[in-house]
């Protein structure tokens, strides 16, 4: 099943045959959980922006309040397939729809949250300024085994 | 599944064999062997007065590697790495920053795959062989040519020529960094469940925000490189928290790496001068033209000065900027 919801992520699985995974993606419990990590892992490494957990669970309520896609029971049973094709395709891009909006959402919330960075008082090199140094050293330079180890983020205010 | 770990087995068994002659041809199979096999186990990094535990999981599918490293020590933080792409998950308060990062060698894949540059720089040897978290592992010196670099010691799984444990030493034979597997198991499995972060409803995860990097080529000369060093990168990015753009170059002799950062000295700022050293890693500071010059590497002291003392401005290639 996490595999399965994975393709569904990565829109590599038929979407024709993709409700019964939207259901579990809506419910609680493990499944959930794997729907949110994989998306966030696929966000991440396709340089999308990662959304805020609350907006991740507005985008669960969006897809709750999504009745064509949840309720596959609507669907007239004598609609042909063809036109079954097109009317699941309108509610998988209403969903992306939803999703672009709360993205934007997230988007605004993430600027609201950016903290005015205070320049910072010079420190003399003795007293071991270095650590921003070390630390971009061991970010970009190609061999290294301390970056992710370390306990200072490169990026961490102080 | 099984076909695939057999061919590979049978390569690294006739490797094997050569490898008793020839100390290079066992550093390249141990060079492949972290990137081509499947493994699970926990690592200790030691630097300085610092030690932390990993927990590694790493599998090759298909040709892509996919990697999870979870630190057992200190700060939460998970690393997942895919290809060269790696995203580093970041406990801190009640938040989780998501960080980016491009590829590196990480560790058990810290040697390069291409062998070539670290000939003209070192000289391998072959060590005793000793059991390294319940393997057999045969020792390989990297004895350093020149003063320029530290020699490393690797110990390669006997069977799958996994490096299950590297150190630095100085020139007296201390070690002064360490990595290594205390636990270690190969894994037979094609389940990529593993593959995603222990995700904490209760804590907002935000991303990073990313600081502009530019690669650039000009400027900066270093007539007088240490033998053995290239420029591997040269790199523009805003250091955190000072809005003035630092020039970051790369230099590599194959395994050992040193960078160089320059940025303009801003008025009331007292320049650095001087040097430091910080675990197995050197930094000196010196200014050149009205800028701050730094170098660090995890390399000897002569190396960063060499490098601090020999930077020069090209004004030629920033004039036409």
């Amino acid at each position: 099943m996490k595999e399965q919801l994975s393709a569904l992520i990565d829109g590599e699985f038929d979407t024709n045959n993709a409700d019964h995974l939207l259901i579990v993606a809506k419910s609680d419990g493990e499944l959930r959980h794997a729907w949110n990590a994989y998306h966030m892992i696929g966000d991440v490494m396709r340089g999308d922006q990662v959304f805020h957990n609350k907006v991740t669970n507005r985008i669960m309520d969006a897809l709750e309040q999504e009745p064509t896609v949840i309720a596959p029971a609507a669907v007239n049973a004598v609609q042909t397939k063809a036109k079954q094709s097109i009317f699941k395709k309108t509610a998988f891009w209403s969903v992306a729809a939803s999703v672009t909006a709360v993205m934007f959402v997230g988007l605004i919330l993430l600027q609201q949250q950016k903290v005015d960075q205070n320049i910072i008082e010079p420190v003399e090199f003795a007293e071991g300024i270095p650590s921003e140094y070390l630390t971009a050293h061991q970010t970009y330079a190609p061999n290294g085994a301390a970056y992710y180890i370390q306990n200072v983020s490169y990026t961490e205010p102080r | 599944m099984f076909k695939w770990m057999l061919t590979c087995a049978l390569v690294f068994a006739s490797l094997n064999v050569q490898a008793l002659e020839d100390p290079w041809l066992a550093l390249q199979k141990t060079a492949y062997a972290a990137r081509e096999l499947n493994y699970q186990g926990v690592f200790v990094y030691q630097n300085g007065d610092q030690t932390r535990s990993v927990q590694i999981t790493h599998m090759n599918n298909a040709g892509r590697e996919l990697t999870r490293n979870v630190m057992l020590d200190g700060q939460p933080r998970e690393v997942f790495s895919e290809g060269s792409d790696i995203v580093i998950f970041n406990a801190k308060d009640n938040k989780v920053v998501i960080e980016k990062r491009r590829g590196q060698n990480l560790f058990p894949a810290m040697l390069p795959t291409n062998l070539e540059a670290l000939k003209f720089s070192y000289t391998a040897k072959f060590g005793p062989i000793e059991r390294i978290a319940d393997r057999e592992a045969q020792i390989i010196d990297l004895v350093p040519n020149d003063h320029f670099r530290y020699s490393y010691r690797v110990w390669s799984d006997v069977e799958f020529g996994l490096l299950v444990r590297m150190t630095l030493m100085n020139h007296k034979g201390q070690a002064i960094e360490q990595i290594g597997f205390t636990q270690l198991s190969m894994l037979n499995t094609h389940d990529l469940n593993w593959f995603q972060p222990k995700i904490d409803l209760s804590k907002q995860y935000v991303m990073e925000d990313e600081a502009p990097i530019t690669h650039v080529t000009n400027s900066w000369v270093v007539a007088n490189l240490p033998p053995g060093y290239r420029k591997v990168d040269h790199i523009e990015h805003i250091a955190p928290g000072k809005n003035t753009i630092v020039n970051q170059v790369i230099f590599s002799d194959g395994i050992a790496s040193v960078s160089l950062f320059i940025e303009p000295i801003k008025k009331g700022v007292r320049p650095k001068m001087g040097h430091k050293v910080v675990g197995s890693t050197n930094i000196c500071a010196n200014v050149v033209d009205g800028y701050q010059v730094i170098v660090v590497g995890e390399v000897p002291a002569s190396t960063v000065q060499q490098i601090a003392r020999a930077v020069s401005f090209n004004k030629q290639t920033t004039a036409n900027k």
